[in-house]
């Protein structure tokens, strides 16, 4: 039995600047683009004064809880831009997540995702700090506290987005190829137990690996449901406390 | 056609970039505008009444104060006019008395001079006939007539002595 663990498929190349591809990545990122809307647009019409419907309270919460989160882990409502961005990551990254689920490849399953999601928080880190700081003042804090220790401060200041973009990515690179191996496995396994049964039964048995009924969902509890939102919940809260504490002097 | 399993490529990242960026902006515009709106229409909707119902409570005190006031003042009013009446009805009465008092004092007068007077008239009276019996008496015992006038002196003098008797 061979298992082949590929990246995202090429769907088909857009045939300008030397070929665009188009991936399963960019396919399914399109199609979560689409979910998010449909549910901003939905959650987002109709908000009444009085006599609040279901949909806006939980309309209301989100806003709600978002906006806590930021402000929380940022310190104040002065970092209220920094709102659009935690709830795309968050709500991208959980959605892509939890795709899976339904037997498409997600779009975090692939580190072009997480990697520039990691490298627009860098720039937002970096653009923080000088805010902040100055641009000589940036400069000057890779010398302290002594100067020596320049190469490690340049070198843990490129680690973060690196660290960011590959936590996210090996843990749900890791539930897609454990997926993978358990189907693989308990389609082996259902083939070898009934093909014991005899005669034709057996046959017939053994050729449906009624094994993977049931028995994946268990482990998808964990890789998926469990580690779809631990991994957004975690990136967007490096996300804030990355951001709020370049904002500090 | 497979990509790396563990690869970076540039028009993911690109692709994916856009996609965030029209997942904030989507959100930022269908979403938290809209909610945000809403939250603090209603915020000063609450307060709007939470106001208008300070000013009405104020309103309230006021009115009731108001009307403490007036009716403190009508109970004012009706003490006066009781004090007043009672303090009439008293001067009333004592000018009333006093008006009886000199009427029977004037009645008494009135009656004892009336009777003086006809004490004297009796008297005058028992005085002539006494006189004139005196006369008669006397014309009888000396058998001449005696002119009255005469002995008018004599007679008055008799009465004065009877009247002293009586």
């Amino acid at each position: 039995m061979d298992i082949t663990l590929t990246g995202p498929k090429i769907l088909f190349e857009i045939p300008v600047l030397g070929g665009i591809p188009i991936t399963e990545t960019v396919v399914v990122g399109w199609l979560v683009l689409a979910v998010i809307s449909a549910l901003c647009v939905w959650l987002g019409r109709g908000l009444t004064l009085t006599n609040l419907s279901r949909k806006q309270v939980i309309a209301e919460w989100i806003v709600e809880t978002v906006e806590n989160f930021v402000r929380n882990n940022m310190g104040g409502p002065k970092f209220d831009g920094y709102i659009p961005l935690v709830f795309a990551l968050f709500s991208t990254s959980l959605i892509s997540n939890l795709v899976s689920l339904t037997g498409l490849r997600s779009p975090t399953a692939d580190l072009s995702t997480e990697a520039a999601w990691a490298a627009v928080v860098f720039l937002l880190i970096t653009r923080q700090k000088i805010k902040t700081n100055g641009f000589g003042g940036y400069l000057k804090g890779y010398t302290q506290p002594i100067a020596l220790l320049t190469p490690f401060n340049v070198l843990s200041e490129i680690a973060t987005p690196i660290s960011m973009a590959c936590r996210h990515f090996g843990n749900i690179l890791s539930g897609y190829v454990i997926g993978t191996l358990i189907y693989a496995a308990l389609a082996v396994a259902s083939a070898a137990l009934f093909g014991l049964l005899p005669g034709l039964l057996g046959d017939l048995l053994s050729q449906i690996p009624l094994l993977n009924f049931g028995i994946p969902a268990i482990t998808s509890l964990y890789f998926d449901w469990f580690s779809g939102f631990m991994q957004a919940f975690i990136f967007c809260m490096l996300t804030t406390m990355y951001i709020g504490n370049a904002a500090q002097e | 056609m497979f990509q790396q399993l563990v690869g970076i490529a540039p028009w993911t990242v690109i692709f994916t970039l856009c996609n965030l960026a029209l997942t904030m902006f989507i959100f930022k515009r269908f979403l938290w505008e809209p909610v945000q709106e809403i939250v603090s229409k209603r915020k000063d909707l609450a307060e709007a009444q939470l106001t208008e119902a300070a000013e009405a409570k104020a309103e309230a005190l006021a009115m009731k104060s108001e009307y403490e006031e007036s009716m403190a003042k009508a109970k004012e009013a009706a003490d006066e006019i009781v004090a007043r009446a009672q303090k009439t009805a008293t001067a009333r009465s004592e000018e009333i008395l006093h008006e009886a008092q000199a009427q029977a004092a004037e009645l008494r007068q009135k009656a004892e001079k009336d009777i003086a007077l006809e004490r004297k008239k009796a008297v005058n009276e028992i005085k002539d006939e006494i006189g004139t019996i005196a006369v008669e008496i006397a014309s009888k015992v000396v058998e001449r007539e005696i002119n009255a006038k005469d002995h008018e002196a004599l007679i008055d003098e008799f009465i004065e002595n009877v009247g002293e008797a009586s």
